[in-house]
């Protein structure tokens, strides 16, 4: 009797031990990998320091000289970008799905556009290249030249030759991409609006939009704005989708309709090709800048959902 | 000035509809376009032939095909276990505690953390050491991505089971982890499938982990410790590719990948919906 009791305790205690050591590999991955990187950085971090690496443009294999802004600056560019062209779309989708759509077309909407974030980057990529960048460049980047495109100022980003494989094309994909994660954050932030807000201001004659612009949005601003750093940091770290059509040019780009190259485009196409360790090393430090980076930004994001989890 | 305000709503509520639009627009603008080119590529040969020699066409992507099931089946074969117990510990021991909180956030984090980042941390502890790229390092590398995923769905789905049903466990005697094994996993089974099932699902489409990890091979290959093609690399390498042969057989292969996923996704999202109506 006694000795059957010590084996449960045994198995219980080894069962915990177990789960305990299974849920901690997340801690260790999350160290590891921020670990890992910097080791691999470290002859480049120490060569080129922080802000020399950060400022310098150049990317020269054969001299031995590398720098990461032309590759940041594209990332930041194509990030921000399919941001700018994503956020607006997820909002309305979000209020289609919550204020708007008959009930029967919910289901059919959100599993659409939840699907839009199941297909594989890889498909995107090669959709991309064969399909969407020829459209780009031979109706809508010629379009935007002749309209945006002779305003001052904004027209220059327009300038060059309409090729399809740039930065624009790249955003477009890139913006596809993360809709549904705003979208989907978005949507379940809005309906948790409490009814009597709504209810009142509808009572004091708001119209419909009046009612999702004065209270809805207001009240669930936190969590789109997770949903928001949750796509940033989903762009950011996109790979394959990028490196279709964005070719790998490491020069700072003048303008939306020119090939540049992202952090991941980079390492994508350079890293099996290193044959000098000054160059891997430099690729892990890309590497280890765009881990910091993404993991601030989705450690924000998480943060903001926790707060509104104790609301 | 109200028929100002109604117009506005009007139109600021149509825009919402033509952003919904917009959106599925593009999602059957690509299936439909996938299916197009993807069906004509769709030959026996394509799945029981090994690839001919660069430029000469014929040939299939069955090397690529195995490999692919073989790098996502070892995988599997790692990330499961691991997120299903690592889940537990979180619902259930850590219930409660900070640690435990932490954990749940990182993996939150880690499910977006981006893939090739996976790829290059696993390049630099295994492949660099031992000297060449391996099917293994594909698979854990895939493996580390499929970890949170489980991990996060399994914690959510076991707190969805009542409390009171442990209670009348131990009222019976039995230790935790009989109690776990017996009657938890017991109730949130289609909770942990629909897990496993998205993390699968995830880790199928991923190319950029294994750009550095299992690597490419031209040859049909099953031995685990060398570079194995994959079906995503393929499309990688042979859409960049210079052959109009090449180009179909990488839209065939996008069907193929493409089609699994989206299947695997409907499973996985029905399997949730029917559980929050039970």
């Amino acid at each position: 009797m006694t000795s059957s009791f010590k084996r449960e305790i045994f198995f219980n205690l080894a069962y915990l031990i177990i789960t305990f050591l299974a849920s901690f590999i997340i801690i260790f991955l999350a160290l590891g990998i921020f670990l890992v990187l910097f080791k691999e950085a470290y002859p480049a971090i120490k060569t080129f320091g922080f802000l020399g690496f950060l400022l310098s443009t150049e990317w020269d294999p054969v001299k031995e000289v590398f720098g990461a802004a032309p590759s940041l600056i594209g990332t930041l560019i194509t990030s921000l970008l399919a941001l700018t062209i994503a956020v607006p779309t997820a909002l309305g989708i979000a209020i289609f799905i919550n204020e708007v759509a008959p009930s029967f077309l919910k289901d059919f909407i959100s599993t659409g556009i939840e699907l839009l974030a199941a297909i594989p980057s890889i498909i995107y990529g090669m959709w991309g290249l064969f399909t969407l960048a020829p459209l780009m460049a031979k109706y809508i980047e010629p379009f935007l030249q002749e309209t945006i495109g002779k305003l001052p100022l904004i027209g220059k980003l327009f300038e060059g030759t309409p090729l399809g494989i740039d930065l624009l094309t790249a955003s477009v994909i890139l913006s596809i991409m993360i809709i549904p994660f705003t979208a989907s954050v978005a949507r379940d932030s809005l309906a948790l609006t409490p009814p009597v807000l709504k209810e009142s201001a509808y009572a004091i004659g708001a119209t419909k939009w009046e009612v999702i612009k004065d209270v809805m949005l207001p009240y669930s601003k936190l969590g789109i704005i997770g949903g928001i750093g949750l796509s940033l940091g989903r762009a950011l770290g996109e790979t394959m989708a990028v490196a279709f059509v964005l070719g790998n040019v490491n020069k700072i780009p003048t303008s939306l309709l020119e090939a540049s190259t992202t952090v991941t485009v980079k390492l994508a196409n350079e890293f099996t090709e290193a044959d000098k360790d000054i160059h891997l090393a430099s690729l892990f430090y890309l590497a280890l800048l765009l881990f910091i980076m993404s993991f601030f930004i989705l450690a924000l994001a998480k943060l903001l959902f926790l707060k509104i989890e104790r609301r | 000035m109200n028929t100002k305000r109604k117009l506005i709503n009007v139109v600021a509520l149509t825009l919402c509809f033509l952003t919904a639009l917009w959106g599925l627009f593009w999602l059957f603008f690509i299936i439909f376009d996938v299916l197009r080119h993807g069906i004509l590529a769709l030959t026996p040969s394509l799945l029981l032939k090994d690839p001919t020699p660069p430029g000469i066409p014929g040939g299939g992507l069955r090397h690529a095909i195995v490999g692919h099931l073989l790098i996502t089946f070892c995988a599997t074969l790692i990330g499961v276990p691991i997120g299903i117990l690592g889940g537990t510990f979180l619902a259930e021991y850590g219930r409660g505690y900070k640690i435990s909180k932490l954990i749940s956030s990182l993996a939150d984090i880690m499910i977006s953390v981006p893939a090739i980042i996976v790829g290059a941390f696993v390049y630099a502890i295994l492949v660099k050491p031992l000297g060449h790229f391996s099917g293994w390092a594909g698979s854990i590398a895939l493996a580390i991505i499929m970890i949170p995923v489980i991990m996060r769905t399994t914690e959510n789905m076991l707190s969805l089971i009542p409390w009171t049903l442990r209670e009348a466990a131990f009222a019976l005697g039995a230790p935790y982890y009989k109690v776990i094994i017996q009657i938890v996993y017991r109730g949130a089974s289609t909770g942990i499938l629909t897990g496993i099932i998205l993390g699968v699902a995830r880790v199928t489409g991923e190319a950029a982990p294994l750009l550095f990890t299992s690597f490419n091979n031209a040859y049909f290959s099953l031995n685990m410790n060398q570079p194995i093609a994959s079906l995503t690399i393929t499309i990688f390498q042979y859409a960049m590719g210079p052959y109009e042969d090449w180009h179909v057989q990488a839209w065939g292969a996008s069907l193929i990948i493409t089609s699994l996923i989206l299947f695997l996704t409907l499973i996985g999202k029905s399997l949730i919906k029917r559980g929050f109506k039970d």
